[in-house]
């Protein structure tokens, strides 16, 4: 077993090259704050948006640009709950289910998008076209039941309009 | 500092502002229950179990992230605290699980004892509980068991507190929260083993150790770890004269209670199949299988001592003692080191050395104790790379940085790890120490208004003259400097420099300054205190001052310096030196001149090798006598920072203790000395030795005690110059988790063994056309070793950073006999 | 109905600095700039302003706390918004963002402070947007960047994105993350007027506390406090969500009755059901029962209801519900946004999802509800940070007004 996991770790990592546009964005990012690793959390969300996950390359990467490790790059990522470390659909949906949007019967309509979708909670779809997720209140209270697709903010959500919403993204 | 009274359960406590309650109750005897809270590692308030009522403050609050006030009323029994602690018991308790019966911590478990303490008889708790992955490995030498964990971080904040590496981490959150590494990476830090000491669970146990036996059946024994110069304070488990496992046994003013994982792992050689176990003669080649420890009572090592004992005398009536010589040991104990040197110069003979480098008893200031460091404001490290050489030393010097604000200043001519902690880094070329230390020098005594010239040579050191400027001015304007220098690093006279730089400093009034000589030997600044040195006797005495060494030793002690350690080996070889005895050192391989070290050796007529292993020398050796070593031995060793310890014997033996073995040849010289105990010759050094006054075995007791300041010398000292043949300069790193006598093939550290590096300079490089990755051979003194190029600047241009990783590889061999500068050239494989 | 945030706020544009300032916008930089600092600060303390955050302690108290003589100085403006029930600042930030930067400046002016960060939940990448173009505007203007208006005061003020954690909120966890760590809770002392971002005196306010402040300078202080109720002074905006016919964020007087808002703002109870419950102040402040509906809607009124004014969330639960579920979704919120550091907030909230889903099962037994009570004992003002109390108020309350829904399941016990 030990075996197994020493090899993981020796295993020759790619190295991670940023793009030139990206070198940009940072040098702006950077330019933010007085203490590097404050880029920390910007730079995870620009690799991500980049890639639609973070790569333990990646993370390697912005562990040098930050002077920090890599296991602490990991660490942090890994307690938010917006960046992945496994590929998701083009399309995440994050459906909120918390007390405002419960209330207004969000249970029963993540049910009707996960048939749609035909996948369950959690899951991405075979094309990899969308990931569906449980999501906690997303600050739309007002506009329950609402869902997340991508940026954008859906509120007010029945039936129809989750098959129409859902209709319209190619 | 100011100091703070407040009332803890009644009882009235004083203690300095800052304290947090949680150490004051310690103060008055009250027991505030903690698991997450390391008085090293700081508060977290990650675990709740110290809640206690505060007066006026109308929540519970944690005593351990709590400063103490001024007149502070602190309760921690009341009803309202005793329902938390039984709460917060249940809440940890909730997922662990109860397989205490089968766990490693059982009987020293800080959750069993506080449960039992403060818990609830039962759990309320009828779900089940969360699975985790039970035993999986952390690294080859530590196992982590993740439902055990009840996720207080200690060991997470040990690493990015102490070790500051970060290699060790939360991941995710919540009730997910997990300790772990980078992508599953093993956590292999030179200090990892520590998180096990301070896991107050069974999640993290030592993989050596595990279910090997209960803890209560161990026997311990309060001991020193004999690996470096630091000599961290252990406790050795054994259960029937096995050993178990080794744990760190704090002491503030050596180890801050760490130890290093050579220390914790490294002691596979105990109970080597190397192990010499019974005295031979001739037998060059040949090694015995042992059954070490437990092999019967020999008689004939004694009688080969009292052979060896004759033998030497024999040749010393026929060739007159100066054909004779000593090469003690940097790893022994002061005791053994006074009783060889004390035999030799029975014979009649100076000829006494145990280094390869240039060095005088004692230093011109105040030898500080490793724990100056943190008051220290300025720390100036020369030529050290303690993370490579002495980490715990390492970890001091990152608290000092970190903690108390102390700024270090490296002086250098190769990177190390702690140069990120530096205020400034100043780099010299490889070579050119002596320029560089003789312009520090210089540069102080300019501004005491003494225009000195060292005549440093600056221009040929790499370092501009800003640089050593700003240099100058940190150390002048500090107000309290620890200089922290490695001898053993520094080549030729370099080392009598470093000490004509500290009388400088010493000289500045304004500033308050001690040095800490780092040579990374178990002993070495006992071996020195102890005269294992051609031109002092025990003490500093100088040879030369007839008065008080007649003395102390009597009216034919030689008072003429005998021949260093590289001379005897020069001798040897022109057939000068008739019999050599060799104590605990492995010449032919970590001596300068590599095959010509062999030759000499063999051109000896009697050659006596004293150790614990077989090494490459004790196959040449005409007589081998086995020693005890650490594990087995008894004796004090006299630390970096000058403390003297005792290191106390784990495992018994039959064998015949090196003390008595050297009483033993002693007697047959005609020395009438009875010495029924270790702890007697102690009390001889104590009367004999300058500095060694009131040492004895009761006062040095668990913690060890500080010897006087040991006499240094005036110290005369030539012209630097280099010399420069176009080649590369060669610079051995020494590294600690070598692949060794002491950590073999076998050994549980065997992942930290390196490849054979060449690290260059970008410039030689370019000019040579290598680049990383490329084989090379690397030529020297009619030798050649391979090795690996590394790109990374790490020395100026010039030299050729070469680390010491292994015996096989020979790399000493590529410096000249006589220990002067060595080029190198390189040539693609 | 007195609109002080909320006036312009469906004018066409109102985001532009074309149109914010057509409306009266930064009028108020002038007016602080000739005053000294701390006359700033006197006035807030006197407009008797309260953070809007959850906490409700005095704003210009607050700043007077800064550690003297430390700089730099840092505001963070906590943009989290993630208590569920609230969404009024996410409204500010999308229709008025130049409203706070107006307030941030003003602050800044008056805490010595040079740079700003609005620390914004990573789910309003899109506002994000919104907001950096402000700022924009702002720089080009002149109201940020070196020598503002002349005056030699500099300022500039950054977005900083989160990205998926509710107890980035709590202001030592947002410093966190905003240094680029976990979001977990610091200890305090040191508090962030101390020792806060970067170690240094920092202010962290709520979006619509420092979206206050422009009024407070340009009316004055005494006619902000000439709004609301005795102690609790201005007004307030309150996202009222759940079953109502018009859910919305209102703007409100301080102690206008609750009643008011469900039933007249927000258009009275879906369905004409009838009012079961409310959670006034976001999900972390106890629920009351609809009896209590007439409680005045300011922070001692509802402090003297059992309950808080927390974030300005009212939550209406009518009568097709039984609360039990609805405690239960608060619980799994708490224990999924848990940091995990303490141990009575990790293990704790996760024993009370597990009974409370066991109850709802059907297979619980009537002692289940005082072991949850026990058991929240055990955790209320015993862990790290006030996330654990959260958990325990729906909790509590919940089993304090509507023991029968408990009883409900256990009527039915082993029938599944
Ligand atoms: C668990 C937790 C979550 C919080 N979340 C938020 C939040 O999303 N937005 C906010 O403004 N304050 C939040 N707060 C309150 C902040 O800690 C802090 O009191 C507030 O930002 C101070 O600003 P104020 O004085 O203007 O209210 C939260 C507090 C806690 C304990
Ligand atoms: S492994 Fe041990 S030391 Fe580390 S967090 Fe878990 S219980 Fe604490
Ligand atoms: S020991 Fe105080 S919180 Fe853990």
């Amino acid at each position: 077993m030990w075996a197994v996991e020493i090899l993981q770790g020796n295993i020759k990592m790619s190295e991670y090259k940023f793009s030139e546009d990206q070198e940009k964005e940072i040098a702006t990012i950077f330019a933010k704050y007085p203490v590097k690793t404050s880029a920390l959390l910007p730079l995870l969300t620009l690799v991500q948006r980049a890639d639609q996950l973070v790569k333990p390359e990646a993370m390697v990467a912005i562990g040098k640009k930050l002077d920090v490790s890599p296991a602490y790059v990991q660490s942090v990522l890994s307690f938010y709950t917006m960046y992945h470390t496994e590929k998701v659909g083009k399309y995440m949906i994050l459906f909120c289910i918390n007390i405002s949007c419960q209330l207004n019967g969000s249970d029963k309509l993540l049910e009707h998008t996960a048939k749609k979708l035909n996948i369950k909670v959690g899951e991405t779809t075979f094309d990899e076209k969308f990931t569906l997720h449980r999501e906690e209140c997303l600050a739309a209270c007002t506009e329950a039941p609402m869902m997340r697709v991508n940026d954008t903010y859906y509120g007010n959500l029945t039936e129809q309009r989750i098959d129409q919403i859902i209709d319209l993204l190619d | 500092m100011s100091e703070v009274t407040l009332t803890i359960d009644g009882k009235s406590v004083t203690v300095p502002k800052g304290t947090k309650v949680a150490d004051a109750a310690k103060q008055v005897d009250i027991d505030i229950p903690v698991f997450c809270y390391h008085e090293k590692i700081g508060p977290l308030g990650c675990c709740r179990m110290c809640l206690v009522e505060v007066e006026k403050m109308p929540k519970l609050m944690t005593a351990c992230t709590m400063d103490v006030a001024p007149d502070m009323v602190v309760r921690t029994t009341t009803e309202k605290v005793e329902k938390a602690q039984k709460g917060v018991l249940e809440f940890t308790l909730l997922n662990h699980p109860l397989d205490c019966p089968v766990c490693d911590k059982g009987g020293e478990c800080p959750l069993q004892d506080n449960t039992f303490k403060y818990g609830p008889p039962d759990t309320r708790m009828e779900f089940h509980r969360a699975n985790n992955v039970k035993a999986a490995p952390l690294s080859p030498v530590i196992t982590i068991d993740r439902e055990r964990c009840i996720a207080c971080q200690r060991c997470t904040a040990y690493s990015e507190r102490i070790e500051q590496g970060q290699g060790l981490v939360m991941l995710n959150r919540g009730f997910y929260n997990e300790v772990n590494t980078f992508n599953n990476e093993p956590y292999d830090t030179r200090y990892s083993g520590n998180v096990i000491d301070i896991c107050p669970v069974g999640a993290l146990t030592n993989t050596d150790f595990r279910f090997k036996a209960r803890t209560w059946d161990l026997t311990n024994h309060d001991t020193l770890c004999a690996h470096c110069g630091v000599n961290c304070n252990i406790t050795v488990g054994t259960r029937l004269n096995k050993l178990m496992r080794i744990e760190a046994r704090p002491n503030d003013a050596v180890d801050d209670g760490w130890i290093c994982d050579k220390g914790r792992w490294g002691h596979n050689f105990m109970e080597s199949q190397n192990r010499i176990t019974a005295a031979r003669e001739n037998s060059v080649g040949a090694t015995q299988p042992t059954s070490f420890p437990n092999f019967p009572i020999d008689a004939p090592t004694e009688h080969a001592a009292e052979k060896v004992a004759e033998a030497f005398k024999k040749i010393v009536d026929e060739h007159g003692p100066d054909s004779v010589g000593l090469i003690g040991s940097a790893y022994a104990t002061n005791e053994e080191s006074y009783l060889y040197q004390k035999m030799f110069r029975l014979l009649g003979t100076n000829n006494i050395d145990h280094k390869t480098y240039q060095d005088t008893p004692g230093l011109p200031i105040d030898h500080y104790d490793i724990e100056q460091i943190e008051s220290s404001n300025i720390v100036l490290l020369i030529a050290s790379d303690p993370t490579e050489e002495l980490p715990i030393l390492d970890l001091r010097i990152k608290k000092a940085v970190t903690n108390s604000g102390t700024r270090l200043l490296c002086l250098n001519d190769q990177d190390t790890a702690l140069d990120k902690y530096a205020d400034q880094k100043v780099k010299y070329k490889v070579g050119s120490e002596a320029s560089a230390v003789d312009a520090l020098a210089e540069g102080l005594a300019r501004e005491l208004g003494d225009a000195i010239e060292f005549s440093a040579a600056l221009d040929q050191t790499g370092i501009s003259a800003d640089e050593m400027k700003a240099l100058v001015e940190a150390v002048r304007s500090s107000m309290k400097v620890c200089v922290v220098y490695n001898p053993a690093a520094l080549s030729g006279d370099v080392g009598l420099r470093v000490k004509r730089l500290l009388q400088v400093i010493s000289k500045i009034p304004t500033v308050e300054c001690g040095a800490i000589p780092v040579a990374p030997a178990t002993n070495a600044v006992g071996a020195m205190d102890m005269g294992l040195v051609p031109d002092f006797y025990p003490g500093g005495v100088s040879v030369t001052d007839t008065e008080q060494v007649k003395s102390l030793w009597g009216e034919n002690a030689p008072t003429q310096a005998g021949l260093s350690a590289l001379e005897m080996i020069a001798k040897a070889k022109s057939g000068e030196l008739k019999a050599l005895l060799v104590h605990r050192s492995n010449p032919a391989v970590d001596f300068p001149g590599g095959a010509q070290v062999v030759e000499a050796l063999k051109n000896l007529d009697l050659l006596v090798v004293h150790d614990m292993l077989e090494t490459e020398t004790t196959q040449l050796a005409k007589i081998v006598l086995p020693s005890n070593g650490p594990g087995f031995d008894e004796g004090t060793t006299t630390n970096i920072g000058g403390r003297v310890q005792a290191r106390r014997k784990s495992l018994d033996t039959n064998h015949i203790a090196d003390w008595k073995l050297l009483s033993v040849m002693l007697k047959t010289l005609g020395d009438e000395t009875d010495y029924p105990r270790a702890a007697k010759v102690l009390d001889e050094i104590s009367k004999k030795v300058p500095g060694y006054q009131g040492i004895n075995i009761r006062g040095v007791g668990k913690s060890g005690l500080n010897r006087e300041k040991v006499s240094c010398e005036e110290i005369s000292i030539g012209n630097a110059n280099i010399d420069s043949s176009g080649k590369l300069r060669l610079r051995i790193a020494n590294y600690l988790f070598a692949h060794d006598k002491i950590l073999d093939a076998s050994s549980k550290l065997a992942h930290h063994f390196k490849a054979s590096m060449a690290f260059l300079n970008e410039k030689d490089a370019g000019s040579m056309k290598v680049g990383d990755g490329d084989a090379v051979r690397i030529l020297g003194n009619g030798m050649e070793i391979n090795a690996e190029v590394k790109v990374d600047n790490r020395c100026l241009a010039g030299g050729v950073v070469v680390p010491r990783i292994s015996n096989e590889q020979g790399v000493n061999g590529l410096e000249n006999l006589d220990g002067s500068p060595a080029w190198v050239s390189i040539e693609k494989i | 109905m007195t609109q002080i945030l909320f006036k312009d706020i469906n004018k066409e544009g109102l985001h532009t600095m074309k149109v914010y300032e057509e409306l009266g916008g930064y009028q108020s930089l002038k007016k602080a700039f000739a005053q000294k600092p701390d006359e700033i600060i006197a006035d807030v303390k006197a407009s008797g302003l309260r953070g809007r955050g959850g906490a409700g302690f005095p704003t210009g108290l607050k700043w007077s706390f800064l550690a003297k003589d430390v700089f730099p100085r840092y505001l963070c403006c906590n943009a989290d918004e993630s208590e569920p029930g609230t969404c009024k600042d996410r409204e500010l930030l999308l229709k008025n963002p130049h409203l706070l930067i107006e307030g941030m400046i003003l602050c800044s002016y008056a805490c010595q402070i040079e740079t700003g960060y609005i620390y914004m939940r990573g789910e309003f990448h899109d506002l994000s947007f919104i907001m950096d173009k402000a700022l924009e505007e702002a720089h080009a203007k002149g109201y940020l960047g070196k020598n503002i208006l002349g005056t030699g005061f500099n300022l500039d003020i950054h977005t900083h994105l989160g990205a998926g954690a509710y107890i980035c909120g709590e202001e030592s966890a947002l410093l966190n993350s905003l240094e680029g760590g976990r979001g977990e809770p610091r200890m305090k002392p040191p508090f962030p007027a101390v020792e806060g971002l970067y170690s240094k005196p920092t202010v962290i306010n709520n979006v619509e506390t420092l979206c206050v402040i422009p009024y407070i300078v340009n009316e004055g202080a005494e006619k902000y406090a000439s709004f609301g109720t005795e102690k609790s002074k201005g007004t307030k905006l309150v996202s009222v969500s759940g079953h109502v016919k018009k859910p919305g964020n209102y703007e409100i007087e301080m102690g206008t009755p609750t009643s008011e808002l469900i039933y007249n703002l927000a258009g009275g109870i879906r369905n004409d059901n009838k009012l079961k419950a409310f959670i006034p102040g976001g999900s972390s402040v106890p629920m009351l029962p609809a009896d209590k509906v007439d409680t005045p809607y300011d922070y001692e009124s509802l402090a003297a209801a059992g309950t808080m004014l927390g974030s300005g969330a009212l939550i209406v639960i009518d009568d097709s519900v039984n609360i039990v579920e609805t405690t239960l979704r608060l619980i799994s919120f708490y224990m999924h946004e848990s940091c995990g550091k303490c141990t009575p907030c990790r293990e704790g909230t996760r024993w009370l999802y597990q009974i409370v889903e066991r109850i709802m099962q059907n297979k619980g037994q009537l002692e289940y509800i005082e072991k949850l009570e026990d058991i929240c004992g055990n955790m209320s003002f015993k862990a790290f940070c006030p996330l654990a109390d959260a958990c325990v108020a729906p909790v509590v309350s919940s089993i304090k007004h509507f023991r029968s829904d408990y009883e409900e399941y256990f009527k039915n016990v082993g029938v599944s």
